[in-house]
């Protein structure tokens, strides 16, 4: 059982990098990676077993994709899905006794958080140009302050929504296990079960406000254009 | 607990290299695939439509002949029934022509044959009745009495017996 709080780490190239979370990370990828391969493989017009399963989430994501973003959401339909797929494997890994979740760093939030909203950005740039940077001094020019402010706040909330979650998530499995005697371990698998739950929860909840931030982005927006 | 270091380089390729990876492995098989199968129902519901039409014309050209035949079929027996009666009474016209000139004929020629026998009779007459004269000339040498016998015979002859073969 590690430290709470305490992250190994290693130095390479002069930068310093969490291992375990790395490890874990990795771990998750590769989780990831191989239901995506078993999922896909031998895919047939007329589908079947797990096929369906995937089918029907990629049809959800991209009904999802077409009503918030448009046409030209379809092409980070990949983003998001792999987005959802890495975080629900990684918030349940930190479930399994002796691992923890790449999500209780919050390097790993804060990254991604920030790749999202970096990507929202550029999106916002590429699509609507101009319009993109006048709407934050809308409608007075006065409220860009606020709207620096809510800019901010969209990574940072993000990320440490996510990572508190699962952190504390994982720091009660622990304590609890520590606290509680074996022989009662009702607290735990109530605790556990109600891990599972929040990580699945936590993890749609990163995917769609993802979605929603990187749809505004996107979205044709007929009163500019 | 909260530190942040290159870590947060590190997640982000890493994330990056996963969404590429699962874009290759897994999101494009599935996506082309939902494309296929879209396409391949579009175009069935499509061929079955276009199918649909072509047999519903199919059928309205055949009905449309059928009618077209049956209207034909009937205009021939009309024309044959036309014809028949036509060639029918033609043929009895001929027929009671036929007859009647036939008639005619044998009427005619019965007309010669009594016309004949009645000459021959008449002349077998004279010559009898010569014969007859000569007997009686033989004996009574009055001409003038005799040829007024002979005459009031022969024209007796001609009143009385053939009076019912005309």
């Amino acid at each position: 059982m590690h430290e709470i709080g305490v992250r190994e780490t290693i130095n390479f190239l002069g930068l310093t990098f969490n291992i375990e979370t790395l490890k874990m990370t990795w771990l998750a990828m590769i989780i990831v990676i191989a239901v995506a391969c078993l999922a896909t493989r031998n895919l047939k017009v007329v589908p079947q077993g797990w096929q369906l399963f995937v089918e029907m989430i990629i049809e959800w994501l991209h009904s999802q994709i077409d009503a918030m973003m448009g046409r030209r959401g379809r092409s980070l339909a990949p983003l998001i899905v792999g987005l959802f797929m890495f975080l629900l494997a990684s918030n349940l890994i930190g479930l399994v006794p002796l691992m923890a979740s790449p999500t209780n760093d919050l390097n790993t939030t804060l990254g991604l958080a920030l790749l999202v909203v970096v990507l929202v950005h550029c999106l916002g740039l590429y699509f609507k140009g101009g319009h993109y940077i006048a709407h934050f001094f809308q409608p007075t020019p006065v409220f860009v302050i606020i709207n620096m402010i809510e800019e901010i706040a969209k990574p940072i909330t993000l990320a440490f929504r996510l990572f508190g979650n699962i952190l504390a998530g994982e720091i009660l499995i622990i304590v609890l296990l520590k606290l509680m005697p074996i022989w009662m371990p009702i607290p735990l698998v109530a605790w556990l079960a109600f891990s599972i739950f929040i990580s699945c929860v936590q993890a749609v909840i990163f995917t769609m406000l993802s979605m929603a931030y990187l749809a505004n982005a996107v979205r044709e927006d007929h009163a500019e254009e | 607990m909260i530190e942040i270091n290159a870590t947060i380089l590190a997640q982000i390729l890493n994330f990056l290299i996963l969404v590429v990876i699962l874009r290759a492995v897994a999101y494009k098989p599935v996506a082309r695939l939902l494309q296929q199968r879209s396409d391949k129902i579009r175009n069935d519901l499509e061929q079955a439509d276009a199918d649909k039409k072509a047999a519903e014309q199919t059928l309205t050209q055949y009905k449309a002949q059928l009618a077209d035949a049956q209207k034909k079929a009937q205009a021939i027996v009309e024309k044959a029934n036309v014809t028949a009666r036509q060639e029918h009474d033609a043929a009895v016209a001929e027929t009671r022509k036929e007859i009647e000139r036939m008639k005619q004929t044998a009427q005619a020629e019965i007309e010669n044959e009594r016309n004949r026998a009645f000459e021959e009779m008449k002349s077998q007459i004279v010559t009898l009745s010569l014969a007859a004269a000569g007997k009686v000339v033989s004996k009574n040498l009055d001409t003038k009495e005799n040829d007024k016998l002979v005459n009031e015979f022969i024209s007796s002859l001609n009143k009385d017996m053939f009076a019912d073969m005309k």
